[in-house]
């Protein structure tokens, strides 16, 4: 690759199928695995894999990604030379205008790539936990002397139909290029992770600018450079999810607890970065029961936890019993409150004997499809008043107040908003 | 900032470091308190005094990003011994120090200035200090407190008139828990000072060559007494108590008190990983911790794995240490990336005190140093000490008796 390597992330995505989590971020701002943020998996293995040079492509609530990313400094990426920058659509030229897609995005940007006078730029996708080392594959892109080079991992045959499903030939070459598919052929999908030659990458850029399409890389871009014939596949093995649903937000958390968690978070040769928060050490008190979980800084246990996540600043009273739940920053859990697959959102007031997550499992009436395998949802800084019963799939709205509950509680599959 | 001191009596754990630089908390260092102090007080000019082992606390410090101290204006400055043209000197005292770094201290023109050490745990408003100190006209306000221990001699016992002039401060023996000890907190008028410090005859001793002579000449020295909570660490059982009071239901120093956070640099370690058999009560865990055994009324730093059986209790685990399945540990403070190998048992034992530092290895404590190892299935005693980088092969056939230490032997000798 000639020049520095730059890397283009995609994190403008609204992330619908996240529900509440995303309502006030965009989805690689969401929280995970205690105390990161999903674009802190792709941050990480730029800056592991030697890539200093990135641009971040927001459109959607950037303001939580923006206070997390900061200058960069979590990831090195303080820097005179590259760095990280955030890019925001802006007015000033005549075809600016909010981006109308992923490739329509990088296309309104596409000044810093022509800075760079790179021959070569990886797009990557801030929404996916996963660890990779770019180089062996923008090796593989030069030697092949390829268009693009696509990042692709292995899923059950069953889930592809949510992802971009790849056809190769013999020799590795994809021959098609399928965006969400019904009956897909194989479970071999796109990881979202992209080597461009830069000029094939602008020739196809330049023409569906001019037509009227989804402007996404999935959908016209990739699908036109492999009529070019010229787009590798690049197997990658090992852990790969995308965080696009409530319930693949909720099973990777749970993964990095189960006995045989996929990949360990503490890796020194792979460490994942991000902005630490100043909190003190977790206190597990006299009368907690802690196993099976993760436990961040500032978190105060003196109840129960088992299977789940407690993120920094999660207090935990006495009595209190977490089970197979996310509770995320500075949250409060009141005395002798249940909850039984949970998901908090940050700054959450569960008051005292709360019972979160009981009876049968009905799918949510708003969004059964994406929640219906019994989780139920609270939005941020929402107080769930004292002694409440709520039932599964139950999907709370965020800074609602105890009088905002009806007094006999939510049954499973019910929606509270304002 | 004083922080140059050599503390004998922390032995292994005070070897490689200066006691400012002792970790402490779970993840802090104890300097941290100090500095964290500072800038909640708004003191934003600060010059660390260095010469004992300071490679530790310099790496910890760095350019202070952690404190908000990378500053265009003031900020942190390290200020170690240096060589100049004539008379090159260590630091002979703690007036010494300050001398040879007069001409940094002239240049900051403080009307105040502030000596205070390093290596103590407490949280103070220097503000609210330095406000009174005005207010009095004091030349020098010299902060007390209780003595938190019976050995009131360590500190230096201040006697203060009705009025609450200072009439001396002198290290005798009389005084038990509760006397008026110095806290190790001066306050100066910034002219006098730097007039003392350009004297040529100068002592070199802060308290014998400054203060008691200030105070004798009848200047304006008054006492502040602070009764908050404020503990020393430079022995191993003042700091081990320190720690333990974390422990408390309602710990002395509240960590968690989002007004005054204590500032240190973090690390990038995971979230604490707790396994499906661990058992975890009454304790502070660091990210990047592993657990599958037992912890009770323990601090675990970052890194530290506990494997599945073993039991951990009233013990203080520093940074990478492993501890493996089936160990025990009761009552020991082991320093970083020490290794304990399986069953072993270390704090077992009758509670002999150790035969050459009975005073500070009474209290059936066991210390472990840096980077040592403990063999598969041995016994450790109580008032033990295990040097830093002990070997499998320079262990005993019966294991370390209480009241011993285990040394590396050197290079090529036989058992």
């Amino acid at each position: 690759m000639s020049g520095v390597p730059y890397a283009m992330i995609l994190a403008g995505g609204v992330g619908s199928r996240l529900c509440l989590l995303s309502e006030k971020r965009a989805k690689p701002a969401v929280p995970f695995g205690g105390k990161y943020r999903i674009i802190d998996f792709t941050l990480s293995n730029c800056v592991n894999s030697g890539i200093f040079d990135v641009g971040i492509l927001t459109q959607y609530r950037p303001l939580s990604l923006r206070d997390h990313i900061g200058i960069g400094r979590a990831w090195d990426l303080d820097r005179k030379r590259g760095g990280v920058e955030l890019l925001q659509p802006f007015q000033g030229w005549a075809e600016n205008d909010w981006y109308r897609g992923t490739a329509d995005a990088v296309w309104q940007n596409w000044h810093r790539v022509a800075d760079r006078q790179a021959e070569h730029i990886l797009v990557l996708s801030g929404d996916h936990v996963y660890r990779m080392d770019y180089r062996p594959m923008i090796e593989a892109h030069l030697e092949r002397g390829a268009d693009a080079t696509v990042a692709i991992t292995e899923v059950p045959i069953e889930q592809a139909s949510q992802f971009g499903v790849v056809r190769t030939d013999a020799s590795g070459w994809i021959t098609g290029f399928l965006e969400k598919p019904k009956n897909p052929p194989s479970g071999r999908i796109s990881m979202g992770v992209y080597v461009f030659r830069v000029a094939a990458l602008l020739q196809e850029l330049v023409k569906d600018d001019e037509r009227n399409s989804a402007h996404d890389f999935g959908r016209d871009i990739l699908p036109a450079l492999v009529e070019r014939g010229r787009v590798a596949a690049f197997l990658v093995p090992g852990y790969w999810q995308d965080i696009g649903t409530l319930d693949s937000f909720y099973q990777a958390n749970l993964d990095l607890v189960s006995e045989d968690p996929p990949f360990p978070l503490e890796d020194p040769r792979w460490p994942i970065f991000t902005p630490s928060t100043e909190y003190p050490p977790a206190r597990i008190g006299s009368g907690a029961h802690v196993r099976s979980s993760i436990v961040t800084h500032g978190t105060i246990v003196n109840g129960t936890v088992e299977r789940s996540v407690l993120f920094p600043g999660a207090v935990v009273e006495e009595g209190a019993v977490v089970r197979d739940s996310i509770v995320m920053g500075e949250t409060w859990i009141g005395p002798d409150a249940v909850l039984d697959r949970v998901i908090l959102d940050k700054r959450v007031h569960v008051g005292r004997a709360a019972t979160i997550g009981t009876g049968p499992s009905t799918p949510n009436r708003a969004c059964p499809e994406h929640l219906s395998a019994g989780i139920t949802i609270v939005g941020k800084e929402t107080r769930v008043p004292e002694g409440i019963t709520v039932g599964r799939n139950v999907r709370i709205a965020a800074d609602l107040a105890e009088e905002d509950f009806p007094r006999d509680g939510l049954a499973s599959g019910d929606v509270l908003e304002r | 900032m004083l922080a140059g001191g050599k503390s004998e009596r922390l032995h292994a754990l005070g070897r490689m470091r200066t006691a400012s630089a002792l970790p402490f908390g779970g993840k802090y260092r104890i300097i941290d308190f100090t500095l964290s102090n500072c800038v909640h007080s708004g003191l934003y000019r600060i010059g660390v005094l260095t010469q004992y082992a300071p490679l530790s606390l310099q790496e910890h410090i760095g350019i202070g990003r952690a404190w908000d101290l990378d500053r265009r204006d003031g900020g942190i400055r390290l200020l170690p011994p240096y060589v100049r043209q004539r008379a090159t000197n260590w630091y002979r005292g703690t007036a010494d120090a300050l001398v040879q770094n007069r001409n940094v201290i002239a240049d900051a023109q403080a009307r105040h200035i502030l000596v205070v050490s390093g290596d103590l745990i407490y949280k103070m408003d220097y503000g609210s200090l330095i406000a009174r100190h005005e207010a009095r006209g004091s030349v020098l306000t010299v902060v007390t407190t209780p003595s938190p221990d019976d050995e009131a001699e360590r500190y230096g016992i201040v006697d203060v008139d009705g009025t609450g002039r200072v009439r001396g401060v002198e290290v005798r023996r009389d005084g038990g828990p509760g006397t008026q000890v110095s806290a190790s907190i001066y306050l100066f008028r910034g002219r006098d000072l730097l007039a003392r410090l350009a004297d040529p005859s100068l002592g070199p001793d802060l308290v014998a060559d400054v203060i008691r002579p200030m105070i004798e000449e009848g200047l304006p020295v008054h006492a502040d007494p602070f009764d908050g909570y404020w503990h020393d660490v430079t022995t191993i059982d003042s700091y081990y108590a320190a720690s333990m009071d974390l422990l408390r239901p309602l710990p002395p120093i509240n960590l968690n008190d989002p007004d005054w956070l204590v500032y240190t640099p973090s690390e990038d370690r995971a979230p604490s990983l707790l396994g499906g058999s661990a058992d975890v009560v009454s304790s502070m865990i660091a990210h990047g911790t592993r657990i599958e055994g037992t912890v009770r009324r323990s601090i675990l730093f970052p890194g530290v794995h506990v494997g599945a059986g073993a039991i951990v209790e009233d013990s203080i685990v520093m940074h990478d240490t492993r501890i493996l399945r089936g160990a025990r540990l009761h009552g020991a403070i082991i320093d970083k990336q020490v290794r304990i190998g399986e069953r072993a048992e270390v704090g077992v034992g009758e509670p002999v005190r150790h035969r050459e530092h009975p005073h500070d290895l009474g209290g059936g404590l066991c210390v472990i140093g840096k980077g040592a190892e403990v063999p598969t299935g041995a016994k450790v005693g109580r008032n033990t000490l295990v040097e830093i980088g002990v070997r499998e092969r320079d262990y005993g056939r019966d294991g370390v008796p209480s009241g011993s230490t285990v040394r590396p032997r050197p290079a090529g000798a036989a058992r």
